[in-house]
């Protein structure tokens, strides 16, 4: 740009940040912007990060993100859980732009960089907004999306390329029309369902069951926008009736982690609830993790009535709630919106109270309010 | 363009916006059509195969729509005037027929109503001698 005002357009800052892994993700880097790991974000494909996140990434000019005290919480109970895996599942829950993604996002970075088998599904909204093709299974009523879960595969196998190597099948494994000998490895699984996508359904489906049976290497399932699995989709059957998620073969497969009826030997099932797609977020289960604020009832009848249903609508997975950012979270925020220039002034305490405050402590609407004049 | 069933599809468009383009064929039908045939709600028609293209003119074929449809549409309307219905008069003279008022607007059916029985069918002319016009004797 010849032209171009050097005031306006300058060139974004080249910051060099600390990149988050298992070694710098502790205690002692809390309140500190870290850098996500160039191969893992590079195995998510292009343009492919979670929720809002691409966008941040390309105002920043590097895919940074602050470890927050709940990070730090959350890393070290992945660390508990590499021993043996809990009984049931966690789904981080909290207000829109709170940060649910990007805590799911650190966490699997974190994992993968720890030498974990890392599932990892970023947006689960297009496997259920009918964007993707699909086809009805033979002698069956599920429907398969090949595409997708080929395309999953190949994010598997891009992002646990040593990992997977390290698992040996167990036994002979018949996939279609072939065979793979007891010798082979998980990654001569996935790049069977990659190289030949009419398998990649049985491929994903075999993967599963030995990385949740496997002791050699602690599994982390991470799917992103999870409350979709529960959700209505938008396709339809063949007589024009609307499908639900757990009809597509997909998701079926996903599901029975989160409803505690699979379980892993070693590592996490982590999940992240969306609320930026009200389509697939069901009421039910909207209902029942943010609760009507409770009133004393004083029929009792009525009481008895209501704790049942309370009791019916329990969730099958325990909740993490994400809070919102205390003040010294703020302020490193701050800190590096300013060396991102994203903020041209200095930071000052009122400058981060006032953010901090108008935006109620939550990191989207904070950004929105620094960035409201791009 | 995709040529299908005597009809210039456009290749671009989304398979149940370009089924619509089919006389005979509106968004609900051509949703229909796309979930029988499993065709998720994004898909382009220039992304089908041979096998899927072939599935769709099948289907397509089955549906009374264009010429067929119009034909049908054309014996409906000849039948109510040949057995005298206000329904049927009222096509012929060109006036609303749901009832609406004539004192003023009715624009739409004065321009288009009665085209169904205006129309001159050389066949028949041809092989019974007879003037097809909303002036006949047997008005």
């Amino acid at each position: 740009m010849a032209n171009a005002n050097q005031l306006y357009y300058t060139e974004l800052p080249k910051l060099e940040l600390p990149t988050l892994n298992a070694h710098t993700a502790g205690l002692e880097h809390t309140d500190k912007v870290m850098q996500i790991d160039d191969g893992f974000l590079s195995s998510l494909g292009e343009e492919h990060y979670p929720g809002n996140l691409g966008n941040d990434f390309k105002l920043f000019g590097t895919p940074a993100l602050l470890y927050r005290r709940f990070t730090a919480k959350l890393v070290s109970q992945l660390a508990q859980y590499a021993e043996k895996a809990p009984e049931r599942a966690s789904v981080l829950d909290g207000k829109n732009g709170v940060g649910k993604s990007a805590e799911l996002l650190k966490v699997a970075s974190v994992a993968a960089s720890s030498g974990y088998l890392v599932i990892y599904a970023h947006s689960t909204t297009r496997w259920v907004d009918s964007s993707r093709p699909y086809a009805l299974r033979s002698n069956s009523d599920q429907y398969m999306q090949l595409e997708i879960v080929s395309e999953l595969l190949r994010g598997i196998g891009a992002m646990n390329s040593e990992v997977l190597s390290q698992i040996p099948l167990g036994k002979d494994l018949v996939v279609g029309k072939k065979t793979l000998t007891a010798t082979k490895t998980l990654a001569d699984l996935v790049d069977l369902g990659v190289r030949t996508p009419a398998l990649a359904h049985n491929v994903f489906e075999a993967l599963l069951a030995i990385a949740s049976t496997q002791t050699n290497v602690p599994v982390l399932l991470a799917v992103d926008e999870v409350n979709t699995l529960w959700s209505t989709s938008n396709y339809r059957d063949h007589n024009d009736e609307i499908l639900p998620a757990s009809r597509l073969r997909l998701i079926s497969s996903l599901l029975p982690f989160f409803e505690g009826k699979s379980t892993l030997a070693k590592g996490w099932v982590l999940g992240a609830t969306s609320y930026s797609d009200t389509r697939f977020m069901p009421k039910n289960m909207r209902d029942t993790l943010n609760p009507a604020p409770k009133v004393p009832v004083a029929n009792r009848e009525l009481a008895k009535e209501l704790k049942a249903e309370k009791l019916q609508n329990a969730l099958p997975f325990s909740v993490l709630r994400v809070g919102t950012m205390s003040a010294m979270e703020a302020r490193a925020l701050m800190n590096f919106y300013h060396r991102a220039n994203i903020i041209a002034s200095p930071v000052t305490e009122a400058l981060v109270a006032k953010r901090w405050i108008v935006g109620s402590g939550n990191p989207r609407q904070m950004f929105a309010g620094v960035t409201s004049f791009f | 363009m995709l040529h299908l069933l005597g009809v210039n599809l456009p290749d671009r468009k989304i398979v149940s916006v370009a089924l619509t383009y089919f006389y005979g064929i509106g968004p609900q039908t051509a949703r229909k059509i796309c979930s029988q045939l499993s065709l998720h709600r994004e898909c382009k028609l220039g992304e089908l195969t041979e096998s899927q293209l072939n599935q769709l003119s099948g289907v397509l074929s089955e549906m009374s729509i264009e010429n067929d449809l119009k034909r049908k549409v054309a014996a409906n309307v000849r039948h109510l005037r040949e057995i005298g219905t206000y329904v049927g008069k009222r096509h012929a003279m060109g006036l609303p027929v749901h009832g609406q008022k004539t004192r003023n607007n009715a624009t739409t059916a004065k321009k288009f109503n009665g085209s169904w029985l205006r129309q001159y069918s050389t066949a028949r002319s041809a092989m019974f001698g007879e003037l097809q016009s909303p002036v006949s004797k047997r008005l």
